[in-house]
């Protein structure tokens, strides 16, 4: 899968007429493996008539078989026997319905380049050692979901000193304890080195929320950062719009909001997505999206409103190579946003507020033997 | 968080309560039982300070999408409270009958735990009325994703009524609290359950031998079309139903059974009722109301696909809604969302294939010509159904109707005879 790595180790990693060719060679490469390795896989493209040869254009992306990501939280597929995968990760998900995603060697080694170029390009990295506070899960044996693989992945962009984890296993279950965050950030405030914080949107609010009723104010050190992923998961309910979480850390924490990254990904989509200095989340070369038709699914133009098709040729172990978010939202130019950045932006409404009702017609509500522990929703690191 | 005492406290409380509760439940029990004129006309003044306007924004806050008050209101009332007391236990409800030498009364079953699901928002607080209207102590484990309303339902209840308070515990338990759910389950007499078939088993497990088990498991709703009265309305009524319950319900229909063998029918049937489907799909509230019936009907569609079980069938795709037709006449869950299945069941096969389902069935609603209605009405019933409708009410309520063949308050208490 030569096509995969020449993609993910190309430069500009916001050109897209640049890789298109690159991009769509690599789609089919990838379509051509899964048919072959996978024979679930094979039974969709032959019964959708779909072949990797009509990938001729940008626009035939559209006729690759588009797998929800519902699909992979109720049946697992896989193109390789597990002794050959890096690893399996599981997306989080409320009432034990997960998806379970294969990461093969070839993945990691594509991974690689794109964080190392996207975390340079944004500001990420850093060679200044630094504290971490992670609004989060604590990495455990029995926790496989890929946001607490990515927040400790995100630790490794600058030399951790030291992690600090809001959510820690007690009695094997996830515990939050947002006072001892409150006093660690209290501590890292006299540091010579200057703290990330790493987590979910949710949790800083909530946090900042308790320190300021606390009356807990802290300056933390030149060049601190806030690194938010993961979404609001089950607190959609509070979310708030992110000027007035910018305007918050800033006065309890003393971060300026452009040091504020935001990242958006998910399991069966590995591609990492940031935030540009306007807050967009431009696509990158590795990845493409497709706003489709609710009703429908069909491709809908720029500008729409609809349900996300995330497509990348990231993956071999597992067929996401278009998959569909439960999530409505819609694409903008790139020259509209002003950054700079070429490249289109999604924007992401929320979620179709299907999948976490629980249903009363047969089998479908599993009251019991469920995680409903820490639930979040969904594969998204968002 | 946790309900008891009729005071709301922090889930950090649950090893205390749990600790007292025994001894709680036995003092309450000692005390004569609850009567029900109490638990009426307490939840009859709450009904009418509803009504009033005065917990409007405590609705707003936790009423359902969908939900009205006006649904909620009549449920509410002394007279249909009354009324099922009557029709489920008798015109005297709790009177003594005198038998010779005996007298048989009517008594509390004692303790119920109620476990109820969360498809239907409000469930635990109506499972809870049941168990209060027949005088029993009530401990609920709620079920996961209630967002507070249950608990807000049963801290008015008692705001209103404090003799409730020791009848009415509730917990925030998650399912995997299995050494406190069993303690809750130790103390009961009684267990009623609401849920699918894991939770029914996980349950049976947990309960103590000798203790009462009160199963309302899932049950799967069919429509029968073996002729019209009036095409075009009841086509429509059935559309509209499967829109407006999503097919969630017990009551939804899953599958559109024709009295037919003939696969030309079934398909111009399909190609008949779709656009039916579209129009009520494109009159749900909301925009991209359509997206959760799109990915639940492709999502369906893919895991058949895999299974390498789409061998004969048809799938008719609409805009935010989906028929597809399957081979086989059995009933059995649809992709729900407004994804629904036409099959071929003509009536000479109708018994076999219902029996094979026995323990799913509950509401059919029948499209047929008048003459036909007697006829296929005493069969539906026959083969197991419990409620048989016409095509656009199979999820309604009536007064007096019972829940899948019984009546669950005459579960819900037990007689002991005296001996004088």
């Amino acid at each position: 899968m030569l096509s995969r790595q020449r993609l993910f180790w190309k430069g500009k990693p916001y050109d897209l007429p640049r890789s298109d060719e690159a991009f769509l060679r690599a789609c089919r490469d990838n379509a051509a493996y899964h048919i072959r390795h996978c024979p679930g896989y094979a039974a969709i493209c032959r019964h959708l008539n779909f072949s990797p040869d009509q990938l001729r254009t940008m626009e035939d992306l559209a006729k690759i078989p588009v797998i929800p990501t519902l699909f992979f939280k109720r049946k697992a597929l896989f193109s390789m026997p597990q002794w050959r995968m890096a690893m399996k990760v599981t997306s989080s998900g409320t009432s034990g319905k997960f998806s379970q995603i294969g990461f093969d060697w070839g993945s990691i080694l594509a991974e690689a380049p794109m964080v190392v170029r996207l975390g340079l390009y944004h500001r990420l990295a850093s060679p200044v050692p630094a504290h971490c506070v992670i609004l989060g899960y604590k990495p455990n044996k029995a926790n496989h979901t890929g946001v607490t693989r990515t927040m400790f992945g995100l630790t490794h962009f600058s030399p951790p000193l030291s992690r600090t984890y809001a959510l820690n296993m007690v009695d094997g279950a996830y515990v939050p304890d947002l006072d001892s965050i409150a006093k660690a950030l209290k501590r890292l405030e006299s540091s010579r080195f200057p703290t990330r914080v790493i987590g979910f949107p949710s949790y800083l609010w909530f946090g900042l929320q308790r320190m300021e009723e606390l009356g807990l104010k802290v300056s933390l050190p030149k060049g601190s950062r806030i690194i938010l992923a993961g979404g609001w998961k089950q607190h959609y309910a509070q979310e708030v719009d992110k000027g007035t979480l910018y305007a918050l850390v800033e006065k309890v924490l003393g971060i300026p909001r452009e040091n504020i990254n935001e990242l958006f990904g998910a399991v069966e989509h590995p591609v990492f997505y940031n935030v540009c200095q306007k807050h967009h989340f431009h696509i990158p070369i590795y990845g493409r999206v497709i706003i489709r038709d609710p009703d429908t699914l069909d491709p809908l133009p720029m500008g729409q409103v609809g349900l996300i098709n995330l497509i990348s040729p990231l993956m071999t172990a597992t067929p996401t190579l278009s998959v569909m978010t439960d999530d409505l939202g819609y694409l903008t130019p790139g020259a509209d946003c002003g950054c700079g950045i070429q490249s289109p932006y999604l924007t992401i409404l929320g979620r179709v507020g299907m999948t976490d009702i629980q249903t009363c017609a047969a089998g479908a509500a599993e009251l019991l033997g469920g995680d409903e522990g820490f639930g979040i929703e969904g594969g998204k690191t968002q | 968080m946790i309900f008891a005492n009729g005071k709301l406290l922090p889930d950090s409380e649950r090893k205390k309560v749990l600790t007292g509760l025994e001894k709680a439940i036995n003092a309450t029990r000692m005390g004569p039982p609850l009567e029900s004129e109490t638990v009426i006309a307490a939840v009859d003044a709450l009904g009418r300070r509803l009504a009033g306007g005065e917990f409007d924004a405590l609705l707003a806050r936790y009423l359902p999408a969908g939900a009205t008050l006006a649904e909620l209101l009549p449920m509410l009332r002394r007279e249909t409270l009354e009324q099922k007391l009557r029709t489920e236990l008798g015109g005297a409800p709790f009177a003594a009958q005198t038998h010779g030498r005996t007298a048989a009364r009517v008594l509390p079953l004692g303790t119920l735990l109620h476990v109820a699901a969360g498809n239907m928002p409000g469930l635990p607080v109506y499972s809870a009325l049941e168990g209060l209207l027949t005088g029993n102590v009530n401990l609920v484990k709620l079920p996961h994703g209630d967002k507070g309303l249950s608990l807000a339902a049963f801290s008015l209840l008692v705001e209103q009524e404090p003799r409730l308070a020791p009848y009415l515990c509730a917990f925030d338990l998650p399912s995997k609290e299995v050494v406190d759910i069993k303690l809750l389950a130790s103390l009961a007499d009684g267990i009623v359950t609401w849920g699918g078939d894991s939770a029914i088993q996980s349950l049976r497990a947990m309960a103590p031998a000798g203790c009462k088990l009160m199963e309302w498991g899932h049950r799967l709703g069919f429509a029968y079309v073996a002729g019209y009265e009036d095409v075009e309305g009841e086509l429509s009524a059935l559309a509209r139903h499967i829109i407006g319950t999503n097919q969630r319900l017990c009551s939804s229909c899953q599958v559109i059974f024709l009295d037919s063998d003939n696969r030309e029918e079934a398909l111009s049937f399909c190609r008949i009722f779709l656009p039916y489907l579209e129009k009520a799909a494109e009159e749900r509230p909301g925009p991209w109301a359509g997206a959760g019936a799109s990915l639940s009907g492709h999502t369906a569609l893919l895991e058949r696909i895999v299974e390498g079980r789409t061998e004969g069938e048809v799938h008719f795709p609409g805009r935010g809604c989906s028929v597809t037709f399957r081979p086989h006449g059995e009933l059995e869950l649809s992709p729900m969302e407004g994804n629904v299945l036409v099959k071929l069941l003509p009536r000479r096969d109708l018994m076999g294939a219902l029996r094979r389902q026995k323990g799913r069935l509950q509401t059919a609603g029948l499209l047929c010509a008048p003459e036909d209605r007697e006829e296929l009405t005493g069969l539906l019933a026959r083969a197991g159904l419990t409620r048989i409708t016409r095509a656009g009410s199979m999820s309604d309520t009536f007064p007096g109707e019972g829940h899948d063949g019984e009546y669950p308050l005459r579960r819900y208490v037990r007689i002991v005879d005296v001996e004088g």
